[in-house]
């Protein structure tokens, strides 16, 4: 029997949030009536004058009564690094570790064991936060998002760096995205650049190359200082600028070109790699795009995931992390809800199977 | 079908001071996912029938306390996060405000997370009447 547990991003629910169908607490309802045990917060999101509510009495004894009422464990609280606060300079670091202790006293507070930092997070910041990260017992993960991936040396960089802290080191981990293991462009990106014009053959041709590259393995992300000159160099390294030439010659629209661009934020890596990292991994971000009724991911590969996590008996959390309403919120309405039921049920299957 | 909601539809008014019109307001919503401190904000560009506005005579006010986009930028405080899903009321300084009858408004939300390699340029689009 394996111990994966499944949890929801609060990220998932943004749509109904934005609407005024869900509040914080009908978040936590949906999450539980989805089948999760664990909720995964983005305080910044849900918490209206953050975070000076999670220092109250009030709130505490609130948030307990719901995750009681809810049979919830809270998973993952996701951080963000505002270091650019003012637009005039960045913050020291010294204004930066306190920042991110904010985050993890917070974490704390509301009984997460884990917080999420964005890629962009530098390795300073991290390392000068271990100390405190161990004091309070909230891990610190590093999010794993394409087109960044394990075994790489972007990854390889912040372990070289963070494994002189010694026993802080076990309060540092990876969070996979799962969006790093998508077989195919996710079809809500495909039919969102159809709907703006994107032509059939061109979709095609981009499809194809990620088919391609699906096959061959991606060419991994290199570590570097500037994630912008890394982000450019890792896609054309996996053939984009080829791939744009090509498109202008046979005299392609903005919508075809939107497309491809947009084909080169989903990768592939090995699930290898997990079972590699498995003794570095706090917390798991199950993206998903778009569940079909028979609870088929439209890209991600969940039983594959799954499969490997089953093999390095990973007893950590899977939290779903719907996006796809970014493709559809311009045109239509989405449906969130049931996309996280889906998602869940699809991953339920996969854990039991 | 339609995309969602940005402008709060009944949110288009002129507004009086000392009994003569100096301008006139509406409310939007913030598109990105997560409430923010007004520092982020880079621009709230205002286009009303094809006229741009300029930046000095936009107002913004988050749970009662209005600031200028010039002010906005040193606006850090907890109290007075533009929250996701709420709406923000944007006043436009004009004299006279608009006339009677059906406009069109170009807005440009324009806000820089830290953590994003590029800002997030949101163009948001109505027709109203007054």
């Amino acid at each position: 029997m394996s111990e994966i547990k499944r949890s929801v991003s609060l990220y998932s629910y943004q749509d109904s949030y934005y609407d005024g169908k869900l509040d914080l607490e009908g978040c936590l309802r949906e999450t539980s009536k989805a089948g999760a045990t664990g909720v995964e917060l983005l305080a910044e999101t849900m918490i209206k004058q953050f975070p000076n509510p999670i220092y109250t009495e009030e709130f505490q004894a609130q948030w307990k009564e719901w995750l009681k009422k809810y049979n919830l464990t809270p998973t993952c609280y996701d951080a963000f690094l505002e270091n650019h606060i003012y637009d005039n300079r960045m913050l020291s670091l010294g204004e930066q570790v306190e920042m991110m202790k904010r985050d993890l006293k917070c974490a704390s507070i509301l009984g997460f064991s884990c917080i999420r930092t964005l890629v962009s997070t530098p390795i300073d910041v991290i390392e000068g936060s271990l100390e405190y990260a161990e004091e309070v017992g909230v891990k610190i993960g590093l999010e794993v998002h394409a087109p960044f991936s394990l075994n790489s040396t972007w990854a390889q960089g912040y372990l070289d760096r963070l494994s002189g802290s010694a026993s802080k080191f076990k309060y540092f981990a990876f969070i996979p995205d799962m969006g790093i293991f998508c077989k195919r462009v996710p079809d809500v990106v495909e039919d969102k650049w159809r709907r703006q014009g994107a032509q059939q053959k061109f979709i095609d041709i981009v499809n194809k190359a990620y088919e391609d590259r699906v096959a061959n393995g991606f060419t991994k992300i290199e570590y570097s200082l500037n994630l912008g000159e890394a982000n450019m160099n890792y896609r054309n390294a996996n053939g984009q600028a080829k791939l744009l030439e090509q498109f202008k010659e046979l005299g392609a629209s903005p919508a075809d070109v939107g497309y491809l661009m947009s084909s080169y934020t989903y990768s592939w890596s090995d699930p290898q790699d997990l079972i590699d990292n498995i003794d570095r991994i706090c917390h798991t971000h199950a993206k998903c795009y778009n569940t079909h009724e028979d609870y088929v991911e439209t890209a991600v590969a969940i039983p594959e995931v799954v499969a490997a996590y089953k093999k390095c008996g990973y007893d950590g959390y899977l939290s779903t992390e719907y996006e796809g309403g970014e493709c559809l919120r311009a045109d239509m309405p989405v449906d969130d809800i049931e996309q996280v039921r889906r998602h869940q049920e699809a991953m339920r299957r996969a854990i039991e199977a | 079908m339609a995309g969602r909601q940005i402008f709060k539809p009944d949110g288009f008014k002129n507004v009086e001071k000392d009994g003569s019109v100096c301008g006139f307001e509406f409310q939007f919503k913030l598109q990105y996912y997560r409430g923010i401190t007004l520092s982020i904000i880079r621009d709230i560009a205002v286009t009303i029938d094809g006229e741009a506005v300029p930046r000095e005579n936009v107002l913004l006010t988050v749970n009662g306390e209005t600031f200028s986009l010039e002010e906005c930028r040193t606006v850090v405080s907890p109290l007075y996060r533009w929250e996701f899903g709420e709406y923000a009321t944007v006043t436009v300084v004009r004299e006279g405000g608009l006339a009677k009858g059906s406009h069109h408004i170009s807005v440009l939300q324009h806000i820089a997370p830290s953590y994003m390699p590029f800002p997030i340029q949101a163009t948001c689009e109505a027709d109203f009447e007054i």
